[in-house]
C-alpha cells in the first residue's frame, strides 16, 4: 500500500490531507496518484484549482510527449474530477467551484476525445440524461452529466422540460441501459413516475435501469416512483451509474 | 411557547402576522404563507386556473383570497411565481397550463455582462408586474385590515441567475468578484421599485426570495455578496420584508439574522430548533412544512407533527416550506390552521 509522501506533487498531497476523511477514498486516492506520473498530477491539481487554461496546457504537452489519451484522462483528468466530487460532496466546495472544474475538465477532454474515438475505445458506460416535462431547471442535471462524462461515462443530455415519449425514443435511439431524470420543482416530480409508467407501456421497463436525483427527491420519493436507483447528489450519480450498470451487466449475463 | 401572551381571539389575522414579524406577542401563532398555496382545486373553486391567475389581476386575486377563505390561514399572497418582473425586465416565460408553475427560459439569457442591464421605464407598468399591483388594490379593497396582504419582489441574486443563465451567472461570481458585484447593485434597483409599488398598492410585508442557497453556494457567497444589499432593502423599503431562501441555509442563518429583515422563510431541509438557536430572536422564522413528502405525499398526521416540530421550536410563523406542488390535498393544507390551534389549546394551561 502507498503513502501520502509517495505522492510527488504538493498541492495534490494537500488536498487528500485536508479534505479526504473517509479512510477509504484516502486509501484508494493515495494508490492512484501515488502511482501516476508527475505529469498526470500536475493535471489533476490544476483541474481541482479550477484553471482550465493550464489543464489545456498540460493535456496538450502529455500527450505530445507520447503519454497514452487513456492515461491523461485516466491518471490526469478523471483523477482530478474524482476529488472535486468528493469536495462537494462534503460541501467544501460549492456550485460555482465544481463549475470551474468542469470547464477545466473539458479544456482537457477537447485534446483526448478525439483520439479515443478514432482508436475506437469504449466509454464506461452509456447514459441517458434530462430534467422532466415541464421543469426548465438543469444546473442539477448538468453537474451530473459533468461528474458521469468525468468519470468515463458517455452521456446524452435531452436537456430540459423532456416528455416521456422522448426519454422512450432517446433510449431505444441509443440503445441505453441507464436512463437518468432531475427535477426540481414539487410540481413536476410527478413527472419521473409518468415517465416510468410511460417506460413499462412502451413494455421497455425491464431493458433500463432508470435513476432519478434533484434538489427536492429523495430515496422515499424515488422507490415511490418506481425507479431503480437515486442520487443526493453528482458523486452519488455516478456510484448509483455504476452500480446500476453493473447489475444490469450482471441481469443480462 | 415562543410569543403567546395574549388570550385567544383577541387579533385580527392582520394583526397577529404583523406582530409575529415584529416578535410580539400574539394571541396564537400565525398561519403565514410568504410563497404560494394555489393549487389546482383552490383554482377550481375559485374559477381561476394557472396561467391565467398569474397574468389577469382579478383572477390572480381570486384564487389568492383562497388562501384566507378556504384554508384558513393569516395571509394573502397572490404572487405564485417567481417570473412577474424578469419578464418586465425582457426574460423570454414558459407560461405552461393549469397544472405547473410558469418558469423562465433561463436557458436564454438575455444579458452577459454588467453593462447589458438596463431596468426598463416600463417596469411597473408592464402586463406582468402591474397585474400583481392590481390584483394587491382589489384583495386590499376587499378585505381592508381583516388579513395580511402579501407581495413579493425578488431579490437581485435570483435576478441574475434568471437574466444571465444560472451557470453563467455563477461562474461570474467565481471568475470576476467585482463585475458579479456591479450587477447586483444594478439589478437591485428593479427589487427596490417593485417592491415599493407593491406597498404603496397595498401590500403589509413583502417576501424577498434571493436564491442564496447551500444547495448552490457557500454561506461566505451570502456575507460577501448579499448581506450588506439586504441590509439596505431594510432601510429603503418601508415595510417587513421575509426573506425567502429554498434548500440548506442553516449554515448562512446567523448572516441573515444581521440583515434586520422581519423573517426568514425556512426549509425543512434546516431543524426548526437548530435554526432557532442560530438566529436568537433576532429574526422571525416562517416554516417549515415539507412540500414533496409531506403536504403531497403524506396525510394531515404528518402535517400535524410538523406543525407542532415548529411550534415546539418557537417558531413565529408556520406554514409550507415554499411554494407548494400544485396537486397537494386542501385536506392537508388545512390541517396546518387546525394543528396551530389544538397546539395552542394543548398549552394554553402552561401559561
Amino acid at each position: 500500500m502507498a503513502e501520502i509522501t509517495d505522492i510527488s506533487n504538493d498541492f495534490i498531497r494537500q488536498e487528500i490531507e485536508e479534505y479526504i476523511e473517509r479512510p477509504e477514498e484516502r486509501e484508494r486516492n493515495i494508490n492512484l496518484f501515488a502511482r501516476a506520473r508527475p505529469k498526470m498530477q500536475e493535471i489533476a491539481a490544476a483541474l481541482i484549482d479550477g484553471d482550465n487554461d493550464t489543464v489545456n496546457r498540460l493535456t496538450r504537452e502529455a500527450l505530445d510527449s507520447g503519454i497514452e489519451a487513456l492515461e491523461v484522462m485516466d491518471d490526469g483528468l478523471i483523477a482530478g474530477m474524482g476529488i472535486v466530487g468528493i469536495k462537494f460532496r462534503q460541501n467544501f466546495i460549492f456550485v460555482p467551484e465544481v463549475l470551474a472544474c468542469a470547464r477545466a475538465m473539458k479544456a482537457g477532454m477537447a485534446h483526448i476525445e478525439p483520439i479515443l474515438s478514432a482508436a475506437g475505445i469504449e466509454p464506461v458506460g452509456k447514459v441517458i440524461m434530462g430534467t422532466v416535462k415541464g421543469d426548465l431547471h438543469d444546473i442539477g442535471k448538468n453537474l451530473c452529466i459533468m461528474m458521469l462524462r468525468g468519470s468515463g461515462f458517455e452521456v446524452i443530455d435531452l436537456g430540459v422540460d423532456t416528455a416521456p415519449d422522448r426519454f422512450i425514443e432517446a433510449v431505444e435511439e441509443h440503445d441505453a441501459l441507464l436512463l437518468g431524470m432531475s427535477a426540481l420543482l414539487s410540481t413536476t416530480m410527478p413527472n419521473m413516475g409518468k415517465t416510468i409508467e410511460a417506460f413499462i407501456d412502451a413494455d421497455l421497463r425491464d431493458k433500463v435501469k432508470i435513476m432519478v436525483g434533484g434538489a427536492p427527491v429523495t430515496q422515499e420519493f424515488a422507490d415511490d416512483m418506481g425507479a431503480d436507483g437515486y442520487g443526493k447528489d453528482a458523486l452519488a450519480c455516478v456510484a448509483t451509474a455504476k452500480k446500476l450498470l453493473g447489475v444490469v451487466a450482471k441481469t443480462r449475463a | 411557547m415562543g410569543t403567546g401572551a395574549k388570550s385567544a381571539g383577541q387579533m385580527t389575522s392582520r394583526q397577529r402576522v404583523m406582530a409575529a414579524l415584529r416578535r410580539e406577542p400574539v394571541d396564537r401563532t400565525p398561519v403565514c404563507n410568504p410563497t404560494s398555496v394555489a393549487t389546482v382545486e383552490l383554482m377550481d373553486l375559485a374559477d381561476a386556473p394557472f396561467p391565467e391567475a398569474c397574468r389577469e389581476p382579478e383572477s390572480m386575486a381570486r384564487l389568492a383570497a383562497t388562501g384566507y377563505t378556504e384554508l384558513g390561514f393569516d395571509t394573502i399572497m397572490p404572487v405564485y411565481t417567481i417570473i412577474q418582473e424578469s419578464s418586465a425586465l425582457g426574460c423570454k416565460i414558459q407560461w405552461e397550463q393549469k397544472d405547473n408553475w410558469p418558469t423562465v427560459k433561463m436557458r436564454e439569457p438575455i444579458w452577459e455582462k454588467p453593462e447589458d442591464i438596463k431596468i426598463p421605464s416600463n417596469l411597473l407598468t408592464h402586463s406582468d408586474t402591474k397585474c400583481v399591483l392590481d390584483a394587491i388594490r382589489i384583495l386590499r379593497k376587499e378585505f381592508g385590515d381583516e388579513v395580511a396582504i402579501i407581495g413579493k419582489t425578488m431579490g437581485p441574486w435570483s435576478l441574475g441567475y434568471h437574466c444571465f443563465g444560472v451557470e453563467q451567472f455563477l461562474l461570474m461570481s467565481l471568475d470576476d468578484p467585482g463585475k458579479t458585484k456591479l450587477c447586483l447593485e444594478k439589478l437591485k434597483e428593479a427589487t427596490v421599485q417593485f417592491g415599493l409599488a407593491q406597498i404603496e398598492a397595498g401590500a403589509d410585508a413583502l417576501t424577498l426570495p434571493d436564491h442564496a442557497t447551500g444547495d448552490l453556494v457557500s454561506a461566505e457567497y451570502y456575507e460577501r455578496y448579499l448581506r450588506d444589499l439586504h441590509i439596505e432593502f431594510v432601510e429603503r423599503i418601508p415595510a417587513p420584508l421575509i426573506l425567502h431562501i429554498c434548500g440548506r441555509t442553516v449554515d448562512r442563518m446567523d448572516y441573515i439574522a444581521q440583515t434586520g429583515m422581519a423573517a426568514f422563510h425556512y426549509d425543512s431541509k434546516n431543524e426548526p430548533a437548530e435554526s432557532m438557536g442560530v438566529v436568537r430572536s433576532r429574526i422571525s422564522l416562517v416554516g417549515n412544512i415539507n412540500n414533496p413528502e409531506t403536504l403531497f405525499s403524506k396525510g394531515p398526521e404528518q402535517v400535524r407533527k410538523e406543525v407542532y416540530k415548529n411550534l415546539d421550536a418557537g417558531v413565529q410563523l408556520v406554514g409550507p416550506e415554499c411554494a407548494i406542488p400544485l396537486q397537494t390535498a386542501i385536506e392537508n393544507l388545512k390541517e396546518i390552521p387546525l394543528a396551530v390551534r389544538d397546539w395552542h389549546r394543548e398549552h394554553a394551561t402552561t401559561n
